[in-house]
């Protein structure tokens, strides 16, 4: 089959021509500026992924919020969830970039982590 | 008032390019660097953005906004940069005295350098004169934005997006994200603002309608409100007559561009560039007044930040050469924008150099060339397989072929 994927790894938002069967994977592939590309119209095929990125409240930190987002991404259909799941839980400062919030999120094997420092106020 | 306190390089605007170009700038040897922001913290636009997508080009890696800008808050206090927060400049002079105000009072500051990172900030609905009544409820996106990720406050159930721009876009997917219904995106172009990998991840994903030549005719409300009146728009930007629709919703937000901020510029009498409304700046990321730079998005807007910190890492290298030594480059070489290119910065070379050329479409072009000419003869062409108004385009053209300059002439087109 062929496809059009828009390669969303970076702005630049390739469209990507793919050619591709079901049994053997990508087949083909053109339009595209970099190798990055290669990777995303392949999990986008068979295994589309998602960072979810969001916020978590915190108590006793200098920042109302902490930034989170899951890592590695996790399965496309599945944000949603994800985002109920993640809603509710509050977190207490201090909090440093990259501290595991939540580990394997909808035993998905990915977890949430903090993408923002929050000092102690 | 007291002397003024004296620094080798001043970086007005703490946000992306203000962090880089005095990381650079301190980096490159200048001996005192003051970094200006009046906001209470530093890292700007960057704070509230917690999508990812940020550093691909830079780190190789998709980073989220405070991701990216915690890397340059350490540089910048690692490498010794003096950060003045709550810091608002409300002079400055073609000499480089710099008067600020913050809780210490009335300053000033005299700059053997000043580089302007002043950013932008959003059009609103007074700039693209919406009809209607005046309810509460009517945001700008970046706005929203700030209340929804720094200040954990909702601003609405059910909401209309006017605008594509990729600020519009990605508060779309977060409104989903957090509960509330996105009705619409209206674009009163025929094509996106937005980069085309955030159509399909901040809409498509979600199924949000986005409906293109379309545009908002009228809001609707008294106290709060009640929804909005959308109309088709035709090739000329007239409304297309039995078009009009009601759409209910409690919340508009805008997403129609961004006003870079140079009224620090003009007041100084910078010369300024019709097509950016940013300065007119060399490779060195000069100004028209000698010692004053600028970059980041008050020179350009810029839909990529790895591209503004390239960009403001040069500035802010020049900045310190030029405190340093009063010496940089002459630019020689005009650079014109011929068919196809809205603009193409920087307007003047020294062909000392490699030079990164940052440039915009009128149109969206597919396996068309990039070709800088001089002469008649080509010095460099590139193949783009794909070119739009939404995204920056950068071309980097290396020393070598600057050689065979006519004239002192370089136009840059697009070609099939």
């Amino acid at each position: 089959m062929n496809s059009t994927i828009i390669c969303i790894v970076c702005p630049v938002s390739c469209p990507v021509d793919v050619e591709w069967t079901q049994e053997g994977g990508v087949t083909g592939i053109r339009n595209h500026l970099c190798k990055l590309a290669n990777e995303y119209v392949s999990s986008e095929l068979f295994d589309p992924r998602r960072t979810v990125t969001t916020s978590m409240p915190v108590d006793g930190g200098d920042w109302p919020l902490v930034s989170v987002r899951t890592n590695p991404p996790i399965p496309k259909d599945r944000m949603l969830e994800a985002m109920d799941e993640i809603t509710g839980v509050r977190v207490q400062a201090p909090i440093h970039v990259g501290d595991v919030l939540i580990a394997n999120i909808l035993n998905t094997g990915c977890d949430v982590i903090a993408t923002r420092n929050v000092k102690i106020a | 008032m007291a002397s003024p306190e004296i620094a080798d390089v001043v970086v007005i605007g703490g946000g992306p390019a203000g962090l880089a170009a005095a990381a650079e700038a301190k980096g490159a040897g200048a001996d005192r660097v003051i970094l200006l922001e009046r906001a209470d913290r530093v890292g700007g636009i960057l704070n509230q953005q917690v999508h990812d997508g940020f550093g691909t080009k830079v780190f190789k890696e998709a980073l989220t906004g405070p991701e990216y800008a915690a890397i340059y808050e350490d540089r910048v206090n690692e490498r010794g940069v003096e950060t003045w927060l709550k810091t608002i400049v409300t002079d400055l002079t073609a000499d480089r005295l710099i008067t600020v105000r913050n809780e210490k009072g009335v300053q000033t500051i005299l700059a053997k350098s000043v580089v302007i990172a002043t950013g932008c900030r959003e059009r609103t609905r007074g700039a693209i004169g919406t009809a209607g009544t005046r309810p509460a409820g009517v945001y700008t996106a970046g706005s929203v934005q700030n209340y929804m990720n720094v200040r954990n406050l909702a601003v609405g159930r059910k909401v209309v997006i006017l605008g594509s721009g990729d600020i519009g876009l990605i508060m779309a997917r977060r409104l989903t994200l957090e509960g509330a219904e996105v009705v619409c995106v209206a674009e009163i172009l025929p094509q996106p603002s937005g980069i085309a990998g955030n159509i399909v991840r901040c809409l498509e994903d979600f199924g949000i309608p986005l409906y293109l030549s379309t545009t908002v005719a009228e809001i609707h409300g008294k106290e709060r409100v009640t929804g909005v009146t959308l109309a088709e728009v035709g090739p000329k930007m007239g409304e297309v007559k039995g078009s009009r629709r009601f759409v209910e919703c409690d919340t508009l937000l805008l997403s129609v561009g961004l006003i870079p901020e140079t009224e620090l510029a003009v007041g100084v009498g910078i010369t300024m560039h019709p097509a950016t409304n940013g300065a007119v700046v060399d490779d060195s990321f000069r100004t028209s007044i000698p010692g004053i730079f600028s970059c980041g998005n008050v020179l350009q807007v810029h839909d990529v930040v790895d591209f503004a910190t390239m960009e403001s890492e040069k500035a802010g290298v020049a900045a310190a050469t030029w405190a340093m030594t009063g010496k940089l480059p002459n630019p020689v070489i005009n650079i014109s924008a011929g068919a196809g290119l809205r603009y193409v910065l920087p307007a003047t070379i020294s062909g000392e150099d490699s030079v990164d050329f940052t440039m915009r479409p009128w149109k969206e072009e597919h396996d068309k060339s990039v070709v800088f000419k001089s002469g008649g003869e080509v010095l460099r062409r590139l193949k783009m397989p794909h070119m739009e108004p939404a995204g920056m385009i950068r071309v980097r053209v290396g020393l070598g072929r600057f050689n065979n300059v006519v004239n002192n002439e370089i136009t840059a087109e697009i070609e099939d």
